[in-house]
């Protein structure tokens, strides 16, 4: 061990003095080399940023991987029993999801069924599907006219959803989940639904389905959940003041319930599942899926990666011929020294260590030039195009290009240095005494 | 000639340094193989000093060669000490070069990227990597300082005269405290003031025990040996016993 390196010290230290010696030839090997390793950077950040990006935005709208979840149909006690045994809970968030509409009562939204605002004549009203068909909800806006309203999707949260929707914060503050909850709903809006406020004078009155009057909300914030439909976020609480517990048993008006838990809340799903169950619901319907996002993408994504990577090699390749070419002609000049080494008693393998010290330190050092200029090169892209993608914003350089350049700085250092330093090894000793 | 009381060769109980019987060497000539070294037998005892005259071609430097562990003999005996070197592996070889010779070629061999104390340290690298850095020094230092020029240690070879780049060329086959000198026409590129200078240096690393074989064109130079020997065809013997042909 000790021996080992002690060598291999004594190759870095007797090739680093080859390098300082022959600093025109080093810098046009890492000239040759440099494109190559920087491939490599740019390629693994990029499909690194990309991935980020993506799951980013994925996460926002599905949660985060890992985040386990439960659909359960509002039928019977489901909607109450599940508010109750997740209130003030950290590990899981019940959400319930319900029509409503703010603005003008009695008058037809402007995106009646609830799409985007800027769709001409949205998706028309609201369709209700079961066994037998679909058929639109009376909700006793279709023959009304037209006015200043906005239908929106009601999320009802039991608890912070953050933690597995990391929602970006837009304007603002985010729902308060302490103190008591307030008769007069504080809501937080998607951008989709902040559009409709900003741009259409939209009255502060909230009909909501199956309420038994009409609530006046405030708006406390906005923020981006990823969403294209417009969509507004409120304690539940707050909401449950409103809505009578015979409306959330209601499979046509009721609330769709959706309920979200960290990996490790096992207990609180024990729980929920039991009450269910005695509560009446059929315990084939509670079920439970989680998030794997990266997992159902990462074949497509490193299928992408794997053929840029490839092409990286070829140019890769180019720069090792040109460190090879380097090399070789180097051991040509040297013939002499490397046979005076062997004279005075470095060992072969020590002598190929040294030869291959030098193009490894070359191909480190190029290897170190390549991020750094992968670094500066994000930092500029960021500053130019970053405003244009939130989901970029604070993006830092992906430790995995650092190591995928290290790495093509190795291999190439290896692949250029290894001929020479096998052909340096068999300079006949004999050399010193004719030339 | 003068003889210093340590140049007495030692009671014959001590073993020789180094003992050939019989070498022999034959290098693959242009169409058929040709006999360089054809049975040849020397003994060197620690202190001894031993010239090696012979026209251009006649095999001095294939000799030093074997000597000095470059290569083989392909017949014959070698003993280095009382150990039989004759078939040494490689690997081995390349450490008892380190450890027990040290080399002088006409030629220099400075690299001239390297300062002159660098270039003396590069015969401390071996099979167990370098020595620790202050020790490396020291050792770098008293090296020059035998040679005399220890005040040049910071110069690079470019700088230096002949004369003193030899020097340097000594202290590096120095360094080691080597049992045994082998050295080339060590003054083939000097004039013959620097010359004997040169030859002056190496003779004195034999006053404290160390063997000394040079071959050299030059007889007064050899004529500060202990003994002169003559190689011609292949064979060595004591210089002026002329062969009859
Ligand atoms: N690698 C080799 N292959 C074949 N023949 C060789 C080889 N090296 C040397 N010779 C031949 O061996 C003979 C002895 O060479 P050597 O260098 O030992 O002579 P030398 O006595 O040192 O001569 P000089 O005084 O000119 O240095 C020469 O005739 C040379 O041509
Ligand atoms: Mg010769």
């Amino acid at each position: 061990m000790i021996r080992l390196s002690g060598r291999l010290r004594a190759s870095l230290i007797i090739g680093g003095q080859g390098i300082r010696a022959r600093k025109l030839r080093t810098f046009l090997s890492m000239v040759s080399l440099f494109l190559g390793v920087l491939a490599v950077v740019v390629v693994q950040a990029g499909a690194e940023i990309a991935n980020r990006a993506m799951l980013a935005d994925i996460e926002l709208y599905q949660g985060k991987d890992g985040t386990r979840q439960m659909y359960l149909s509002p039928e019977g006690q489901t909607v109450p029993v599940a508010l109750e045994v997740l209130r003030g809970r950290t590990d899981a968030v019940a959400m319930t999801s319900t029509r409503a509409i703010i603005g003008e009562p009695g008058v037809k939204p402007i995106n009646e069924g609830g799409g985007p605002i800027d769709q001409p004549g949205g998706y028309g009203p609201s369709m209700m599907c079961d066994a037998n068909g679909c058929y639109p909800i009376d909700d006793g806006t279709s023959g009304a006219p037209p006015g200043q309203a906005v239908e929106l999707q009601l999320v009802g949260l039991t608890g912070d959803i953050r933690q597995f929707r990391p929602f970006r914060p837009s304007q603002g503050r985010w729902l308060d989940f302490g103190g008591q909850p307030s008769l007069s709903p504080g809501l937080v809006l998607n951008e989709e639904a902040a559009k409709a406020f900003t741009r259409y004078h939209v009255p502060a009155e909230m009909s909501v389905d199956g309420a038994t009057a009409n609530p006046t909300p405030r708006i406390v914030g906005v923020i981006d959940d990823g969403g294209y439909q417009p969509t507004a976020y409120v304690r539940s609480d707050e909401l449950m003041n409103w809505l009578p517990t015979t409306s959330l048993g209601d499979t046509r008006s009721g609330p769709g319930l959706q309920v979200l838990m960290t990996p490790s809340a096992v207990e609180v799903e024990h729980v929920l599942r039991a009450r269910l169950v005695a509560a009446g619901t059929p315990a084939d319907q509670v079920r439970v899926t989680t998030v794997e996002t990266l997992k159902q993408r990462s074949t497509e994504l490193a299928l992408m990666r794997w053929i840029f990577l490839g092409m990286a090699a070829l140019v890769l390749l180019i720069g090792v011929a040109g460190i090879l070419n380097v090399g070789l002609a180097t051991v040509g000049e040297r013939i002499e020294e490397f046979a005076l080494r062997r004279a005075v008693g470095t060992p072969r393998l020590l002598l190929a260590g040294i030869v291959l010290a030098e193009t490894l330190l070359t191909g480190l050092l190029t290897a170190a030039l390549a991020i750094g200029a992968g670094v500066v090169g994000l930092q500029l892209a960021l500053t130019v195009f970053g405003s244009r993608f939130p989901s970029l914003e604070g993006t830092a350089f992906p430790w995995q290009a650092g190591v995928a350049g290290v790495i093509a700085g190795l291999v190439a250092g290896i692949l250029g240095g290894l001929v020479p330093a096998l052909r340096a090894a068999r300079i006949p000793i004999a050399t010193v005494m004719r030339a | 000639m003068t003889t210093s009381p340590l140049l007495v060769p030692p009671p014959p109980a001590a073993p020789p340094l180094i003992h050939l019987t019989g070498v022999t060497k034959t290098l693959k000539g242009q169409d058929q193989p040709r006999t360089i070294l054809a049975g040849v037998d020397l003994t060197v005892h620690p202190g001894d000093s031993v010239a090696i005259l012979g026209r251009s071609g006649s095999g001095k430097s294939t000799l030093l060669s074997l000597i000095g562990l470059f290569d083989r003999p392909d017949g014959g005996q070698y003993l280095l000490g009382d150990r039989d070197i004759t078939r040494i592996p490689e690997r081995k070889a390349a450490a008892l070069r380190s450890a027990e010779f040290g080399f002088v070629f006409q030629r220099f061999f400075l690299l001239k990227h390297l300062t002159a104390a660098q270039n003396v340290a590069m015969a401390l690298v071996n099979g167990q990597g370098w020595l620790p850095r202050r020790k490396r020094k020291a050792k770098v230092l008293a090296a020059l300082e035998r040679v005399g020029i220890a005040h040049l240690a910071k110069h690079k070879p470019p700088r230096l005269s002949g004369g003193e780049q030899q020097r340097v060329a000594i202290a590096r086959a120095l360094v080691r405290e080597p049992r045994i000198l082998l050295a080339d026409e060590p003054t083939g590129a000097l004039d013959t003031e620097t010359g004997n200078l040169v030859v002056e240096v190496l003779r004195q690393a034999t006053d404290v025990g160390c063997g000394l074989v040079l071959v050299t064109h030059d007889h007064d130079h050899a004529a500060k040996m202990g003994r002169v020997l003559h190689l011609s065809d292949g064979l060595l013997r004591p210089a002026g016993q002329r062969v009859v042909a």
